[in-house]
């Protein structure tokens, strides 16, 4: 009976010796689940949107050019300057994931609202989630006066686009997007011609150091050619994201000029080919209102 | 002899059981700011285990369970700072011996010697441990660069809260 007594004493005080070995072990045991950050840098990766938005009560503006192309009498529009497209972002963070915003452009002085919703975010952990999906839907209005002569109602002067932003962040350097989209405009060339077009944009980033990224994005279109003759290209666009504090600047080399949606994805003229190259920049700057 | 050896072992073996103890809610905060600056940062899932057997003290937290003020300041720990992607957590590993914490901090993936002043409360079933230290950004291998270097304390002062069950 002692004997017994010994022996199992003996396996209660080994386990709990054993125990004790693990007691390290027990740190790792715990939560682990961790959400993605940072798969982009910036709110827009050139032209297209990505996943990301300001964090909540983060108030941000967004400033951005397209310059002349390099064919049209480059020097004496010093380098394009002078006949710059413009638009500027104002956008607020209203919670982590809702991000609301309007713009406005220089091309065919179109205003802009937004709202951006992180649907999904990635994850790591024990459940982990392979992809980030953001809904995004622009309202654009064009402020334009029209120069064919015919009377217009409001509504003709509206435009839309909706995607789903589907992100992932590979690995610390490499994230990518694909974002499939409807751009809708309510006013089109004839009756022929479809209001609505379906749009898929590829993107991707990749980091240099932990402040300079490439980015590099192109946008496939469902209907290029229109029946009043009117062609549109694939929209692409190459550039260098630079990180200093609160700002994040943009520089980059595209084939489109506008800035809002529709406009770049399903209504781009130009093409490399003919000489439709310009340069470009968006920088924003994010200011925290609420703490 | 063996009766009294088995009471020995038995004696051991509950004592040692019931002299553990762990948290998963611990609190683990950081001030590295400067008059310029306010950089400070604070996890509530930290996990903290005791032995008070032979004064056996770990304290663990995942560095993307910081939760700044600014959503961006986050961003910029986690991406360019701490690099959380590389380095997830910070662990101590050590002992609580006589009113010191002592062991091994590894913060960035690089591990430090630490002996800074602690104080644990045992009571009725609960351990409280409390330590305040500073440790030296620099030593960590995380790189300021020059252009924010006035705005961050090279002092962060540590703040850990933990208060533990016995399991």
């Amino acid at each position: 009976m002692k004997q017994l007594l010994l022996a199992l004493a003996a396996v209660i005080a080994t386990t709990t010796f054993a125990q004790e070995e693990d007691l390290f072990d027990l740190l790792d045991e715990g939560e682990n689940q961790q959400i993605t950050f940072a798969t982009f840098k910036g709110t827009q990766l050139i032209n297209a949107a990505t996943n990301e938005t300001p964090g909540e009560g983060v108030l941000q503006y967004v400033i951005a050019h397209r310059f002349g192309s390099f064919n049209d009498d480059y020097l004496y529009n010093f380098f394009g300057l002078d006949n710059a497209q413009v638009r500027m972002q104002l956008d607020y963070g209203v919670t982590d994931r809702l991000n609301v915003g309007i713009g406005r452009s220089s091309f065919l002085k179109v205003a802009d609202s937004f709202m951006k919703y992180k649907l999904i975010q990635q994850q790591s952990g024990t459940t982990p989630i392979p992809v980030s999906i953001t809904l995004h839907s622009t309202l654009n209005y064009r402020n334009a006066r029209y120069t064919d002569g015919i009377e217009h109602d409001l509504t003709d002067r509206f435009s839309y686009m909706h995607q789903a932003i589907i992100a992932r962040k590979w690995n610390r350097s490499l994230s990518t997007v694909v974002s499939p989209s409807l751009v809708h405009f309510n006013l089109v060339p004839t009756a022929n011609d479809p209001n609505t077009t379906a749009h898929v944009t590829l993107g991707a980033r990749y980091k240099l150091t932990n402040r300079m990224a490439l980015t590099g994005e192109g946008t496939l279109l469902s209907n290029r050619e229109f029946s009043g003759g009117e062609r549109f290209t694939t929209p692409i666009a190459f550039g260098v994201d630079i990180e200093t504090g609160g700002h994040v600047f943009q520089l980059h080399i595209s084939n489109t000029r506008a800035m809002n949606a529709p406009y770049w994805m399903a209504r781009n003229p130009y093409s490399v080919s003919n000489g439709g190259l310009f340069l470009g920049f968006n920088i924003s700057r994010v200011f925290t209102i609420k703490e | 002899m063996k009766a009294f050896l088995s009471i020995f072992a038995l004696t051991i073996s509950l004592s040692a059981s019931s002299q553990q103890y762990i948290t998963r809610q611990g609190t683990l905060s950081f001030d590295a700011g400067s008059p310029l600056e306010d950089i400070t940062a604070t996890s509530n899932s930290a996990t903290a285990v005791y032995d008070a057997a032979d004064g056996k003290l770990g304290v663990q937290v995942l560095m993307t369970s910081f939760q700044f003020k600014r959503a961006l300041m986050q961003e910029h720990f986690n991406e360019n700072y701490v690099e959380s992607e590389v380095y997830p957590k910070a662990v101590f590993k050590g002992k609580f011996d006589d009113g010191r914490a002592i062991g091994a901090l590894t913060i960035h993936g690089v591990t430090q010697d630490v002996n800074v002043p602690a104080s644990l409360k045992e009571e009725s079933g609960t351990a409280h441990l409390l330590v305040e230290f500073e440790a030296t950004i620099e030593e960590f291998g995380i790189d300021i660069p020059g252009a924010v270097a006035n705005k961050i304390d090279k002092q962060a002062k540590i703040l850990v809260d933990c208060k533990m069950q016995s399991r």
